[in-house]
């Protein structure tokens, strides 16, 4: 790994943490409220790629638990790895990874605009969402009792939001691609 | 902005070194699964309650830190109460606080620097097989450390930049121009890093 890949992921992680500090984003008709820190393992995967962004993300994990409160709301410890909610934050490093591996194979310089923003938009359903909520329901359901169905209708009622942070990220990951391109290139 | 949880203190967890502290609550989080007596989960809360008092963080500190995840346990308690037996309600509920005590403890009683280099000391069976330096990890974390006030002073020019132009500040507006700007500093900074010889290669 060079020394630019390490700084990369290592600003990438400051630029999540400093979403966090983000008040949420109420959507109209939504019932819960976007935090702009969760869109991260979206733009992560899709900005700087499956293995920088998954180190972005490990680096995350580390932070928090050392006892840093780098999540949105000021959470962070051991007692978040370990709640009822771990899951997800591990499946964020493999949500990065797997965003970034799919927007690395699908989305190329030079493409037309509609087809790089599809190709950012399916990475970010699969990566972004599929993957993280694959992680994070079966830990859910295993440490709090809850039956696995049950967890899997509830997490329904953040599809929506989901859907819009993944095309709010398709946005802000075409923008960059754009003007700064760090995904394909010099990978 | 980014202060550490850990709280300054003597007490008996604080002496204790952060290997042995990390290694028990992984037996502790994995052995409560294997307990489902409601009076002894009861006791193992209490303890934990209090051991987690005892890093002197105090009463409203102590609960303000954990009110997310508190909130979260309740929440599943009650969908729970609704799908399963009273009893087995109660028994996940008093395990999950149980353990997010002894968790936030740990935090509580740790230094950072403590952590930090158990951290580094576990990432070299990593570096064995190849997949990273485990030196590396410290210089990543404290360059994220190093960035994370230079680039919420960024967001905050952003901001004001576009009020300045009438533009009404939005977060799918900023990200772009945010990350852009940010990542355009990588090259000069791994550039003076190597220049220093810091990763000694």
């Amino acid at each position: 790994m060079t020394t630019r890949d390490l700084v990369l992921a290592a600003l990438f992680t400051a630029i999540i943490i400093v979403l966090g500090f983000l008040p949420p984003v109420p959507i109209p008709l939504l019932p819960v409220p976007i935090t702009a820190q969760s869109m991260g393992v979206m733009l992560a995967g899709c900005i700087i790629g499956a293995k920088r962004g998954a180190l972005a993300y490990a680096l995350l994990v580390v932070l928090v638990a050392v006892g840093l409160p780098v999540l949105s709301g000021g959470r962070g410890g051991l007692n978040v790895l370990m709640g009822p909610t771990g899951g997800y934050i591990f499946g964020w490093i493999i949500g990065a990874f797997v965003t970034g591996f799919l927007a690395e194979n699908l989305v190329r310089e030079g493409q037309s605009a509609t087809k790089q923003m599809a190709g950012f938009f399916i990475a970010n359903v699969v990566g972004g969402i599929g993957v993280v909520y694959l992680c994070g329901m079966p830990w859910l359901s295993a440490v709090a009792g809850t039956p696995f169905p049950a967890v899997l209708t509830g997490s329904l009622a953040f599809i929506p939001g989901d859907l819009v942070k993944a095309a709010i990220a398709t946005l802000a990951a075409r923008a960059v691609i754009v003007g700064y391109p760090l995904l394909p290139a010099r990978a | 902005m980014l202060t550490s949880l850990h709280v300054e203190g003597k007490s008996l967890l604080h002496r204790i070194p952060v290997k042995p502290k990390l290694l028990a609550l992984m037996v502790f989080g994995l052995a409560l699964y294997f307990v489902d007596q409601p009076l002894v989960l009861t006791a193992t809360l209490v303890a934990t309650g209090l051991l987690y008092l005892s890093t002197g963080v105090g009463l409203s500190e102590g609960l303000r830190r954990l009110r997310p995840v508190l909130f979260t346990i309740a929440f599943l308690g009650a969908i729970n109460l609704l799908l399963l037996s009273p009893e087995e309600t109660l028994v996940t509920t008093l395990r999950l606080v149980a353990i997010l005590f002894l968790a936030a403890a740990v935090t509580a009683s740790t230094t950072i620097a403590d952590f930090m280099a158990a951290v580094t000391d576990l990432a070299r069976p990593l570096e064995r097989l190849g997949l990273m330096k485990a030196a590396d990890l410290g210089l990543a974390l404290g360059l994220v450390l190093r960035f994370v006030p230079e680039i919420a002073q960024r967001h905050e020019a952003l901001k004001e930049a576009h009020a300045a132009r009438g533009i009404p500040v939005k977060l799918s507006r900023m990200l772009g121009p945010l990350i852009i700007s940010t990542l355009k500093d990588a090259d000069r900074i791994a550039e003076a890093i190597d220049a220093r010889g810091i990763r000694g290669q």
